[in-house]
């Protein structure tokens, strides 16, 4: 055992030459010994340096120039995404704005400088949100009432002409080529074709195919539809039928009666029946209303 | 910037290359004993070396290599049939020998061979490295990821062996 430790002293090259002698006393160490020796006296042959160099380097490369490309791309994907998002963002923030109702309702809500709007049946309102601090411009299809917060000119855009303010309450409705101002406070400036005109509190005006079919006072502090009503002065019964075609799900069709036929008064909103009512009695005329929502109105003599 | 420690850069890549090729490629081939699968082997370890070499320290790159190759060599050559060719590089040291002698030294070392190549992988590589290379124990553990006691064991048994083979001598 003690030997053994020896002999691995001698194979680490630690062995001192007492220690060696003591080794070789022992004929089996000697023959390890010589064994050993025998065995240093063996060579290798050499690696070929450079060509294996060259073989690694062969391999290597494509490997290199793939992972710079890779660590760019992730950068290139990161930039990518976030130019995405920037665009994206852009975009919505300086998407337009719109609000639109339906058949039968009004929408009441506040622009984003606490001005009122409350729009009326079947009209639609778009404006920039981003913009509205810079220019107070929206654009009208319909018919819509404004309390406007006092601040810099605040315009309405309609097909038919536009409508700028500084402050005040004001109806306007611009639908089928008839363009009707009502300014209830302060000072209504309107404009269309090339005439500006200027409607003080109580006025109001009704412009037809870009000229005034009439003007004058009003008696109401509000527009009659606020109190769910709509009103005609001198209408014609289309614009009347259209108007209630507006405030009721129903599809109304008018048989052997003179459309032009005119009409001066107002009806609900809340009662189809009441609503019928008083349109066609006054004008002399039957109506029938069927279960599919379709509405008849004929002469009263026809049948 | 200061350097980095890893050996991604090409001048460090080819420092170590220079440094322990050659010591790699001969302890493959003492356990092969053929020189292309040892090209073959040596060039799998540099290449890995260098697709990892982000997470490779420098002093940690020669360990690392002799890793790859041993768990290479043991996963795809560990069942070959190993032949080695030894170049005898050191004449025989006395010059005034008998003919007789000199046929029974030639009888020895052929001997020497042979048993040399029927030893198991693990005995040949360690004594080998331990002979020819003149390396120590502690080198020889290190580069086996073994422990020091394992490595006398195979020399212990190495002699062993050898002895009995070549018989009396």
């Amino acid at each position: 055992m003690e030997k053994d430790q020896l002999l691995h002293k001698w194979l680490n090259n630690e062995a001192t030459a007492e220690e060696i002698e003591r080794l070789k006393s022992d004929p089996k160490y000697a023959s390890y010994l010589q064994i050993a020796d025998a065995a240093s006296g063996f060579g290798i042959p050499e690696m070929n340096e450079g060509a294996n160099f060259d073989a690694i380097s062969k391999k290597i490369q494509p490997v290199r120039q793939l992972e710079k490309p890779k660590v760019f791309s992730i950068v290139w994907k990161v930039a990518a995404i976030f130019a995405l998002l920037l665009a994206g963002y852009y975009y919505t923030t300086t998407l337009d704005t719109s609000i639109k109702t339906e058949i039968a309702t009004t929408e009441t809500f506040l622009l984003p400088d606490n001005s009122e709007v409350i729009l009326n049946a079947g009209s639609q309102i778009t404006y920039n949100k981003k913009d509205w601090s810079k220019t107070r411009t929206l654009s009208l299809d319909g018919e819509a009432y404004f309390k406007v917060t006092k601040g810099n000119k605040f315009s309405v855009n309609t097909s038919e002409g536009i409508v700028s303010v500084l402050g005040t309450q004001f109806n306007v409705s611009a639908r089928d080529g008839v363009f009707k101002v009502a300014c209830y406070e302060g000072l209504v400036s309107v404009a269309f074709n090339d005439t500006l005109l200027k409607l003080a509190a109580g006025e109001t005006v009704e412009i037809e195919n870009g000229e005034i079919v009439t003007s004058g006072a009003t008696e109401n502090t509000a527009p009659v539809w606020l109190n769910e009503e709509s009103s005609f002065e001198n209408a014609p019964l289309q614009r009347v039928v259209k108007e209630l075609e507006r405030h009721y799900p129903i599809n109304v069709s008018i048989q052997n009666v003179d459309a032009k036929k005119r009409f001066t008064g107002s009806f609900t909103h809340k009662n189809l029946e009441l609503a019928l009512k008083s349109i066609c009695e006054p004008l002399q005329l039957d109506y029938k209303i069927n279960d599919n929502g379709a509405v008849t109105i004929d002469n009263k003599n026809s049948k | 910037m200061k350097e980095p420690e890893n050996v991604c850069n090409e001048t460090t890549f080819n420092r170590i290359y220079e440094a322990h090729g050659k010591p790699v490629w001969r302890f493959i081939y003492y356990k092969c004993g053929d020189g292309a699968q040892a090209d073959d082997l040596v060039q799998e370890a540099f290449i890995k070396l260098w697709q990892n070499c982000a997470k490779v320290t420098q002093e940690k790159a020669k360990s690392f290599l002799y890793t790859v190759c041993n768990n290479a060599f043991l996963n795809e050559v560990a069942h070959k049939k190993v032949v080695l060719k030894y170049a005898k590089v050191k004449p025989i040291s006395t010059n005034y020998q008998s003919p007789e002698f000199l046929m029974e030294e030639d009888q020895f070392h052929d001997k020497l061979k042979k048993s040399l190549e029927n030893l198991t992988e693990a005995q040949r590589t360690a004594f080998l490295l331990n002979r020819i290379e003149g390396k120590k124990y502690s080198e020889i553990a290190e580069m086996l990821n073994i422990s020091v006691k394992a490595v006398e064991k195979r020399m212990s048994k190495a002699l062993a062996t050898l002895r009995d083979e070549i018989g009396d001598i």
